[in-house]
């Protein structure tokens, strides 16, 4: 049994289709990144999956439920932090806590022990009788993810933990969640954000126009993309034909500024010394020399033609 | 899966005991916020006073049940604050949508019902304050109360269900459209429903459209049995027909209101 299955999910709003047939697999113990654009499907998907959309067509089980017909089940073995973390300013974070406690199911022992071992994880012990109104973007998704996991989920859904928070904050939310993992909760974790992908998933989908476009191991799916690009700015602009000539042999020439070349050196950063020494052997000055990995942005330009909106790489 | 076992449907508890707890959280921003308390006082108080003030003689006129014009106000009053009470909830549920707090509730366990049932909780405890002041206040202002404990008691309980009514309404509003534009709707309607009635002159002295709907408007039943204890006994013959209101408003509009909440996770 796998945490989360779902096959030929889709979705649609009257004429539009947010989701159109994804199947989808995510191993026991794993952080499932579902990468895409803004309106690429991935809320939807999520929304489905945490039992607040009925899909329109095909199956889904979480925990070993349906979606559907066992939607209680599902309830009660997930933990949930939505895009905008759902937080009542006017409450406390430990009067929220003890009230995501009570929906749970939780008994006062219980959800007291709970609270308060959560609120210390998420580093809020201090602030938990302050109104969250007065929290900070990064303290609210930290207080946020303390109440999805006040029942101890099996299978925890973060969708875009990070959207709009600084990059302290969240890279202080990527810590949680690596060691949340490392407790051996599974995370599906939806985000814009391809280096938060890259930081934290096994193993990706990418949603565009509600259809995966890719799925893997991050690294894996980079190497598809093909060689990494070189980039070379010679000294001499009148070296510029020789260093083509040079770079020729190495690889498949790329677009490139004025000045420059670049190539998809094949082989890659292995080759590097080889290119180094035949520019050498040939006399051409080198001002600046660039290799760049493939990214994921390049994964998701090379399924899709375009690149990822919001790509922060 | 986890090394840790989920809590279980045997002791998630999902039974009644979040309504108190979701409850509690409402009186809690209600507490933190009293501007909410606003519209449903103040209408009400101000309606109370500057009516009887300004109106005193209108009780004079043959047709008139009462000489004391408080004794006939008080009622329409004290559900005008009840039924603020059941908007103001509707206004509440329509910020759960809004934020995002609904979909909480919605991927927790607790049952469909309990999501509706907790706001219409605290709709009645919400709707007290205005119900309570407003007796105070028109005991002071020299009401009579010829119906004594049972007219108190029955003058709770039409207050009460009106709120109920009007909360269950606004649910239904507010969980159809998904936001506070909802709100408009079910202000506008509460004011439909409570105007052309019996709340300031008896039906007798009504005449032509307003008279053909205050004969038909069930706020009126509900007013009859409100300020029944004001003018005399209580009797079944004015109690039953606004308890029938009240049922029939809460089963309807409630199970509309469930209905739609459902709706929204398919």
């Amino acid at each position: 049994m796998k945490p989360v299955e779902a096959e030929g999910l889709v979705r649609t709003f009257g004429d539009v289709t947010a989701v159109a047939g994804i199947d989808l697999e995510v191993a026991e113990g794993e952080i499932f990144g579902f990468l895409g654009p803004n309106g690429a499907g991935k809320s939807t998907t999520v929304r489905m999956l945490v039992t607040l959309l009925r899909p329109t067509a095909g199956t889904a089980r979480v925990a070993g439920f349906d979606v559907v017909k066992e939607a209680d089940s599902v309830r009660r073995l997930i933990g949930v932090a939505l895009q905008d973390a759902a937080i009542d300013p006017l409450m406390t974070g430990s009067e929220l806590l003890r009230l995501q406690a009570v929906l749970h199911g939780l008994g006062r022992r219980r959800a007291a022990d709970r609270g308060s071992e959560l609120l210390e994880r998420v580093g809020l012990t201090g602030a938990a009788d302050r109104r969250v109104g007065t929290y900070s973007g990064g303290m609210r998704r930290r207080l946020d993810l303390a109440l999805a996991l006040i029942h101890r989920p099996a299978v925890l859904f973060l969708d875009e933990p990070t959207t709009g928070l600084d990059p302290t904050s969240r890279v202080a939310v990527w810590e949680e969640v690596r060691s949340l993992n490392d407790d051996g909760t599974t995370v599906f974790l939806t985000t814009q954000y391809l280096e938060e992908a890259d930081e934290l998933a096994a193993r990706i989908a990418i949603i565009d126009n509600g259809v995966i476009v890719r799925e893997g191991d991050p690294t894996v799916l980079k190497g598809q993309v093909g060689d990494p690009t070189l980039r070379v700015e010679v000294a001499d602009e009148t070296t510029i034909e020789l260093a083509r000539q040079v770079l020729g042999a190495f690889g498949d020439q790329r677009p490139a500024r004025d000045g420059r070349v670049a190539i998809g050196l094949r082989g890659g950063a292995t080759r590097l010394t080889d290119v180094v020494r035949a520019l050498d052997e040939q006399g051409v000055p080198v001002a600046h020399f660039e290799l760049d990995s493939p990214s994921l942005d390049d994964v998701f330009a090379d399924a899709t033609g375009r690149r990822l909106e919001g790509a922060e790489t | 899966m986890t090394g840790v076992a989920p809590a279980r449907s045997r002791d998630t508890g999902v039974g009644l005991f979040p309504i108190v707890w979701m409850c509690h959280r409402n009186l809690t921003r209600f507490a933190r916020l009293p501007a909410i308390m606003v519209p449903m006082v103040v209408m009400p108080i101000f309606f109370l006073v500057v009516f009887t003030s300004s109106f005193d003689g209108i009780s004079r006129v043959d047709g008139y049940p009462t000489e004391n014009l408080i004794n006939w106000v008080v009622a329409f009053a004290l559900l005008q604050g009840a039924m603020f009470s059941g908007v103001g909830t509707a206004g509440t549920v329509a910020n759960d949508l809004e934020t995002g707090f609904m979909d909480r509730l919605l991927a927790s366990p607790i049952r469909r019902g309990i999501i509706i049932a907790a706001p219409l909780t605290y709709t009645a405890i919400r709707a007290l304050i205005p119900i309570t002041l407003v007796t105070v206040l028109a005991l002071v202002m020299n009401a009579e109360l010829p119906g004594g404990i049972l007219g108190i008691v029955v003058a709770f309980s039409g207050g009460i269900g009106g709120a109920l009514v009007i909360g269950c309404f606004g649910l239904g509003v507010v969980l159809r459209m998904g936001d506070v534009r909802a709100m408009t709707i079910v202000q506008m309607t509460s004011f439909l429903v409570i105007f052309p009635s019996i709340g300031q002159v008896p039906i007798a002295l009504l005449d032509g459209w307003m008279e053909q709907v205050a004969r038909v408007n069930p706020t009126t039943n509900l007013l009859r049995m409100t300020r029944q204890g004001y003018l005399g006994d209580v009797t079944w013959a004015d109690t039953w027909p606004g308890l029938l209101v009240i049922a029939c408003g809460i089963a309807i509009f409630g199970t509309w209101a469930r209905a739609e909440l459902i709706r929204r996770t398919r």
